[in-house]
């Protein structure tokens, strides 16, 4: 892993397009800001991790009762709806 | 490990596999959902298909082509949580190249604890799916303060959303 030493309002650079900058210091929290295209996603890793877990979790589940030759390709696109966009 | 074979010959071919949850079970190559940034926890597989189960139709199992053990149960959102608005984040949308509402779905992934006792959903990370590229993303919210396991309602309402 890299490490850098930064101070306060000092910046790094990923590639040519995303910029972190140590925006606020207070013991041991440290607010950064992320200046990033909107075509990437940002996250905090707890979240991520957790959305892991959760399809892990899901994936591990005790088998169906059904039999087995009862499963066939689901119809995604009968009377969903969709969501919004931003 | 189940081997895939193709049967019919065509531009559009039928293959028919042997899956260790489903047992065998025949799809057609165009019915094929392509994950490019694979699943969070499973970074590696791309290829899925959308099972259900007869008389089980509310619940849709994204299996994996690439490790048939892989299985995840899901469900639309909005049988259950008929008020459940999500905004898409703007990568969302580029990368999954999002048009017209009707050209996409969105699935939620289902957790259920030991016995079924009790259901979670993923209304955190929907699955979303374009329909048209057939090509699929989770996709982790950036508002609405939704939960990666909310609570299904026992008696969950009658799946009338959207009909």
């Amino acid at each position: 892993m890299l490490v850098l030493s930064r101070k306060l309002n000092q910046a790094i650079m990923i590639g040519d397009d995303v910029r972190i900058v140590v925006v606020a210091v207070d013991r041991d929290t440290v607010k950064l800001g992320i200046e990033a295209p909107r075509t990437i996603p940002v996250h905090r890793s707890e979240v991520y991790e957790e959305i892991q877990r959760t399809n892990r979790a899901a994936a591990g589940e005790p088998e169906p009762k059904a039999p087995a030759e009862r499963a066939k390709v689901a119809d995604l696109g009968k009377g969903r709806r969709a969501p919004s966009k931003e | 490990m189940s081997v895939t074979e193709t049967i019919v010959e065509s531009a559009d071919p039928v293959v028919t596999v042997n899956l260790p949850r489903f047992g065998t079970c025949s799809y057609r190559e165009s019915e094929v959902l392509d994950f490019p940034w694979g699943l969070p926890g499973f970074a590696s597989l791309r290829r899925f298909i959308a099972l259900s189960l007869e008389g089980r139709e509310r619940f849709v199992w994204l299996q994996s082509l690439d490790d048939p053990a892989i299985a995840l149960p899901s469900a639309d959102p909005w049988q259950i949580f008929p008020d459940y608005a999500p905004r898409l984040p703007p990568y969302a949308i580029s990368s999954l190249e999002l048009g017209r509402p009707e050209d996409f779905t969105l699935l939620c992934v289902v957790v259920a604890s030991p016995g079924a006792v009790e259901m979670t959903m993923n209304l955190l990370a929907p699955i979303v799916v374009n329909l048209r590229t057939r090509t699929g993303r989770q996709v982790t919210l950036e508002t609405g303060g939704y939960s990666v396991r909310t609570p299904i309602p026992r008696k969950a309402p009658a799946a009338t959303a959207g009909a």
